[in-house]
């Protein structure tokens, strides 16, 4: 057998977004792994110290349409610290709906293409057409399918009333219960099984050295979730089991997700049972943005993020610095990789599902 | 085994996309399309210029008044202009049938110009625009709104304080 170098991406039928992966194969083994960013840099760091405060609330949710909840809610925790605001408890009741609808939404999509990666293309269109159903909540709730423009500096710019709580219950139980048949295929079908058990193992030591966060790091025995171990909005109110498996397989990352759709559906039950009145935001106006610089992170799909922000007498921020959770987990695409087969490449990419979009901004 | 009791399921219900443009397409009422400007509700207190992200919205001083322009293309649909409208005069209709020839990308915009007036009071030239109905209790009455835009600023204050406002 000789050795080859292949490349895989930037642009490939496989991957989702462009990624170039240098690889070094030996026959069809994978023996060493290169990866070079940088295919979708936009700029938006600095974009966003051209624009104001309120104008990159929606600059930070155009960065990735994945994780576009998440974006805005991180920076608008931290543009709230600097300002002193304290979010009314409807809002952070209602961010945590957003949140939670995104999540399913972006667990269900990733999940869907590992089914389409595996070449099972039936399953693929049956997730897509469970997410489906989140998607038209999106769409009626917040009036756009990916980008929900849920948050303000202060609070929520949207309501809900008693018939969009009906409606959105009624999603929920008709979502659950095709859910649960989706993580029962993925539990017990062949190609599914066969695929991703004992692929792209990530061990528990390798984890750790790699700081994974998210669904990959609880895949890997990590106990780590931002809302429970830094709650933020009402996530102090509820009840949010956290999902681990010791095994670190593509599968396992799989079955995490699909355990976190099932309790993000649960997590937005408890938030319409216990959903306080009052207003859905502190201030109506535009409040002012006083000199500070402070953090805000929360738990985006993908895994831990973080936001910093620095304000000067101007309106707009002298800097913005995110760091994402797909950049702490392509690095241990190199440990994932070691040893697996060339076929396997694309779906051990999916697996960690990449945000190069976020990660390059 | 259990993928043939999705199968069967899927026959008898048939498919799940809709038949657009041959039949009609679902629009959730809350939809985010087509901005909708009301030009007796603006106050010209451009908040929604400032928060305007991808700067589709501007206003130019011309002879006749302020124009308050926006370009449907460099709109992003984001909503943020009418959360901040501290009136009616921006909103978002759920149209969203944009798709027009490239001949025609210059008329994809709403041009209007809210004119000068000379005050009924002093006489000074001033904008008629609609007032700021912020902290003004009880809100404004129509005759009223259609006194204070014919008001210039000075007094319009005048005109307030004697109203009497309470915060």
């Amino acid at each position: 057998m000789s050795n080859f170098t292949i490349p895989v991406g930037p642009l490939n039928v496989a991957l989702e977004e462009p990624m170039y992966f240098k690889v070094d194969v030996h026959g069809e083994t994978v023996s060493h792994v290169d990866i070079h960013a940088g295919h979708v840099h936009r700029g938006i760091e600095y974009l966003v110290t051209k624009r104001n405060v309120f104008q990159n609330l929606v600059l930070t949710e155009r960065i990735c349409s994945l994780c576009s909840n998440s974006h805005p809610q991180a920076y608008a925790m931290a543009i709230e610290q600097i300002a002193g605001l304290t979010v009314p408890p409807r809002a952070e009741y209602m961010r945590v709906i957003a949140d939670e609808i995104k999540r399913v939404a972006s667990h269900l999509f990733n999940v869907g293409v590992l089914a389409h990666l595996v070449g099972f293309e039936s399953l693929f269109m049956q997730v897509m057409e469970v997410r489906e159903m989140m998607q038209d909540v999106k769409e009626s709730m917040f009036g756009n399918r990916m980008d929900l423009g849920a948050h303000v500096i202060g609070g929520v710019r949207f309501d809900i009333n008693d018939e969009s709580i009906e409606y959105l219950r009624a999603q929920l139980d008709r979502i659950a219960p095709a859910v649960a048949e989706i993580t029962h295929i993925y539990n017990t079908n062949g190609s599914i099984l066969g695929r991703t058990r004992g692929i792209g193992v990530l061990s528990h030591a390798d984890a750790v050295d790699c700081s994974v966060v998210g669904p990959v790091a609880r895949a890997s025995g990590i106990n780590y979730d931002v809302r429970v171990k830094a709650p933020y909005s009402a996530y102090d109110r509820l009840e949010v089991p956290v999902h681990v498996l010791p095994d670190g397989d593509v599968w396992s990352r799989a079955m995490i997700r699909l355990q976190e759709v099932a309790t993000a559906i649960d997590i937005l039950r408890q938030c319409l049972a216990d959903l306080p009145g009052g207003p859905t935001s502190c201030t109506a106006e535009r409040p002012s943005i006083p000199v500070g610089e402070a953090i805000g992170k929360c738990e985006a799909p993908r895994g831990e993020l973080i936001y910093y922000v620095r304000m000067t007498d101007s309106p707009k921020p002298e800097r913005v610095k995110w760091r994402v959770p797909s950049f702490m987990n392509w690095d241990a695409l190199t440990f994932m990789m070691k040893g697996a087969k060339i076929a396997d490449i694309a779906i051990i990419v999916n697996s960690i599902d990449p945000c190069i979009s976020c990660t390059e901004r | 085994m259990n993928y043939v009791k999705t199968l069967i399921r899927n026959l008898i219900r048939g498919p799940s996309t809709v038949a657009y443009p041959f039949g009609p397409a679902w629009t959730p009422v809350h939809f985010r399309g087509r901005v909708e400007f009301k030009l007796s509700s603006c106050t010209a207190c451009r908040a929604c210029e400032q928060v305007c992200a991808p700067g589709a919205i501007r206003f130019d001083k011309t002879p006749e008044g302020l124009r308050f322009m926006l370009w449907h293309n460099t709109c992003v649909f984001c909503g943020l202009c009418e959360y901040y409208c501290p009136t009616d005069a921006i909103r978002q209709t759920d149209d969203w049938h944009m798709a027009h020839a490239t001949a025609n990308q210059y008329q994809m915009a709403i041009r209007e110009v809210i004119p000068y007036v000379s005050c009924s009071a002093c006489g000074t030239k001033a904008l008629a625009s609609a007032p700021n109905p912020v902290g003004v209790i009880p809100p404004f009455s129509a005759e009223e709104i259609e006194q204070q835009r014919n008001l210039c600023p000075g007094c319009r204050k005048t005109a307030l304080a004697e109203r009497g406002v309470t915060k």
